[in-house]
């Protein structure tokens, strides 16, 4: 046990980087005046890609316990800290445009953000339930600060009580069934929780409570259905950036979680107890339909992507519950699914957000017209739907295929064929959003049209410049700023790859889920 | 001595009590102040089984007090951003009490 | 053994009759103060539990931190006058609560203690026969077949070894949190500085 604490440590350099350049975010915010802010932005990416250096440098086919099992460091926990990064670089080219016009404190806010990641590495890399949950109440904590981070709405403030309820409510419950599975085992290690389902003889009830309330608990960080309700109201009243984060980074960490559990914990004795499988598909199931069936009612963008994120819950959550017949392909597709939900998403909030900075609305009803004044934006969000619809060529096509293959093979036909119904019916309010940014025409453009003419009968001479009133036919174009538009940009070209030629992604994507490979 | 199921029943009536005043209550502070409730009841039943346990397994003497602790630790910095959080709603609506949350709301 | 029965349901009773005033009291000053009593209740279970760190934490942590904190916290937001109201959700919220409830007195009266922590390990079986909560002593102990060394473990300061030993990393983790906690609860409170 001595050996393991002291060994191995050069092995978390990229946690120990992550945290003390976190501090150098927060000291070097103490010396720098309000105009030079966005710095910080600059200082807190340039760590993440520092991370990412870090960690790529080490060996992803190599695993090795720390802290006496707590914590391993394999390829799973490699990939999903370069994901994370990754997710982080994403959020702060979001946040800086943002964050320039609408947040204060800001040094504060990409400080938080890099403990949020390094909540979310140490989450990937746990193997036992108490650092588990640090880990993830770590993630938590940056989370409820940020979501309450936008001073001047009134509505972020109420998010950030309602998350930060719940948010403590589902703790409370996971705790206890912690406290369960401890005190039916006296143990909280996922690979002894696994043996001890395993072995012989009938598992305490109490275990089961346990592991039910523990489920429960995920389901809440998840916002699987029927635990979602906090969701939408958090999506909602967060600042933009912010609930980027929560529909991308918290998911993926908590997915993390539930993959690395699952896979450690219940799968190995997954031939004694397969009702669990019974149960998960019936919540992905749920989550599928109650996420996208809801969504079509929505008139809120930000509501529309926090029904819309459940419903890919539940889809990757199908997932989860094949995970026992053929865990490689089921973890492949999972794990895919993720990443490209995380890149498309980023694009389509990168896109709401260029929007949202220009104008300051987020209702679907504001986007008409938008196609007029922000053409690349337009196209941008309008692919990036097409992608979480499942289109062909781009890269939600590709992770649906694999990931619905993987649960029609893993036995649950009619998982499948829900999946692909809800699919369907989330293309339909996808084309609503689109219909509203490239056909309808916004509510008061006729008026315009009408004072224009007016106005250029009255005075020919200037008609020539036109373009300079304040409110011309055709509006004039409305530049992103270069760091969203190179977000975007980026964004597509990786969601178009990743349509065509997943191949090399998918192979990473092995060589992590085959570190967690239950044995046997 | 005092049976161990005795100390898990105690725990599971303060949970359930506490989860009660969780979901029933409108001010947020009496929301919070029942999730603490449920925590306690967490670190009882922590304790009971580590006292139970004592001497088995690997290092299982003390590891449900350790888990007690670090839970009494996050409850407590819990406590301080809720009410952070809750101080400025109040000081931006003047109320803090969360009627408009709507739980079952689609 | 019949003075600790005694003293568990007088503990008892005053942590279920505490626990159910602060749900169910209008006056939220009363709650928060019903709710230290909880506390300290508890904190007698832990002494019971031979737990007397983990009791000296609790009372200066939950009643000399947590409870003050939510007084300070009522009376800053004046929500005194408003009173505890419950909300619309009363009937829903008792309804799962008391099925959550019976789902867990149902499993705990079911399991069997005696097997559990138990399957697939030694030394259990005479320590569990008792099925009581308490450490034994070292005699018990090694006459479950404890070494000298393990007995000694168990009695020494092993909660000091692992917080600082097996568990240092959720330890340092919860210093990163704490951290995160202070640092977002200022930028929150700070409102709209400079």
């Amino acid at each position: 046990m001595e050996t393991g604490l002291t060994t191995n440590l050069h092995l978390l350099t990229p946690e120990f980087a992550l945290t003390a350049l976190a501090f150098l975010v927060f000291t070097v915010d103490l010396f720098l005046p309000e105009r030079s802010k966005e710095w910080l932005a600059g200082l807190a990416a340039a760590s993440l890609l520092a991370v990412i250096a870090v960690a790529l440098l080490m060996r992803p086919d190599q695993s090795a316990e720390l802290y006496g099992g707590l914590m391993v460091v394999d390829g799973f926990g490699l990939f999903f800290k370069i994901f994370f990064c990754a997710i982080g670089l994403g959020i702060i080219a979001l946040s800086v445009e943002y964050g320039r016009d609408r947040l204060q404190h800001r040094g504060e806010f990409y400080g938080l953000l890099l403990f949020s990641i390094l909540g979310m590495n140490l989450l990937a890399m746990s193997r036992e339930l108490l650092t588990a949950y640090i880990s993830l109440e770590l993630l938590s904590f940056s989370l409820y600060v940020l979501v309450a981070y936008g001073l001047r709405e009134a509505r972020s403030n109420e998010a950030g009580i309602k998350y930060i309820i719940i948010g403590v409510l589902s703790s409370a419950i996971m705790l206890y069934g912690l406290s369960n599975i401890y005190a039916a085992l006296g143990t909280t290690y996922f690979t002894e929780i696994a043996a001890d389902l395993a072995a012989p003889g009938d598992a305490s009830p109490v275990l089961w409570v346990g592991i039910a309330l523990l489920v429960v608990g995920l389901g809440f960080k998840l916002s699987a259905v029927p635990f979602h309700m906090w969701a939408p109201d958090a999506y909602e009243g967060a600042p933009l950036p912010v609930t980027a984060y929560l529909a991308i980074g918290s998911k993926a960490a908590a997915f993390a979680l539930t993959l690395r559990l699952f896979a450690e914990a219940i799968v190995p004795a997954a031939a004694r107890w397969d009702e669990w499988q019974l149960v998960i598909a019936v919540l992905a199931a749920i989550t599928m339909l109650a996420g996208n069936l809801v969504a079509l009612a929505q008139r809120n963008l930000k509501r529309l992507m926090a029904y819309s994120s459940i419903g890919h819950v539940g889809y990757a959550l199908a997932g989860i519950a094949v995970l026992g017949s053929d865990f490689a392909l089921a973890a492949k597709g999972v794990i895919f699914y993720l990443v490209v939900y995380a890149v498309t998403n980023l694009v389509v909030f990168a896109g709401i957000t260029a929007y949202y900075n220009r104008e300051g609305k987020d209702n679907i009803a504001d986007l008409a017209g938008m196609a007029d004044r922000q053409p690349f934006v337009a196209a941008a969000i309008a692919i990036g739907l097409f992608s979480l619809a499942g289109l062909p060529i781009f890269a939600g096509f590709t992770a649906k295929f694999y990931l619905f293959a993987a649960v029609a093979d893993g036995g649950m036909l009619w998982l499948a064929g829900v999946a692909i119904f809800t699919s369907l019916v989330s293309l339909y309010y996808y084309l609503q959003v689109m219909r509203q940014m490239y056909i309808e025409r916004p509510a008061h453009a006729e008026h315009n049209v009408a004072a224009h003419q007016e106005h250029a009968e009255h005075d020919n001479i200037h008609q020539h410049a036109a373009h300079d009133e304040p409110d011309p036919p055709i509006p004039p174009l409305q530049r992103p700023s270069i760091l969203l538009t190179a977000t975007m940009g980026i964004g597509l070209l990786v969601v178009v790859w990743l349509g065509i030629y997943p191949a090399p992604l998918l192979t990473l994507i092995e060589t992590a889920s085959a570190a967690i490979l239950p044995l046997g | 001595m005092v049976p161990l199921l005795y100390f898990q029943l105690l725990g599971a009536a303060l949970f359930g009590i506490g989860l009660y005043g969780a979901l029933a209550r409108r001010s947020a502070v009496l929301i919070i102040l029942s999730i603490e409730l449920m925590l306690n009841a967490v670190n009882i039943n922590l304790i009971a089984a580590a006292s139970y346990l004592n001497g088995i397994g690997r290092f299982a003497a003390f590891d449900g007090q350790i888990i007690a602790i670090f839970v009494i630790t996050v409850a407590a910095a819990e406590v301080g951003l809720a009410f952070a959080i809750i101080l400025r709603m109040y000081r931006n609506r003047g109320t803090i009490n969360v009627d408009e949350i709507n739980i079952l709301k689609w | 053994m019949w003075f600790e029965q005694i003293v568990f349901w007088a503990l008892a009773a005053v942590a279920i009759g505490g626990a159910l005033g602060v749900v169910l009291v209008r006056d939220l000053f009363r709650a928060a103060l019903l709710l230290a009593t909880v506390f300290v209740a508890v904190g007698g279970f832990y002494v019971m539990m031979n737990a007397e760190f983990l009791a000296v934490v609790q009372i200066l942590i939950y009643v000399g931190a947590i409870a003050v904190l939510f007084i300070f916290g009522i009376m800053l937001t004046r929500d005194v006058q408003r009173g505890n109201a419950p909300n619309r959700l009363q009937i829903p919220a008792g309804v799962i609560s008391a099925l959550l409830l019976a789902a867990m007195v149902f499993t705990a009266v079911t399991t069997d203690w005696t097997t559990l922590a138990g399957a697939g390990r030694e030394n259990q079986a005479q320590i569990a026969q008792t099925q009581a909560v308490g450490i034994p002593d070292a005699t018990e102990l090694t006459r479950a077949g404890l070494s000298a060394e393990e007995v000694e473990s168990v009695a020494g300061s092993g909660l000091a070894d692992l917080l600082i030993g097996d568990f240092v990393l959720p330890f340092e983790a919860v210093s990163l949190l704490l951290l995160a906690a202070a640092i977002g609860g200022l930028a929150l409170a700070r409102g709209r500085g400079r």
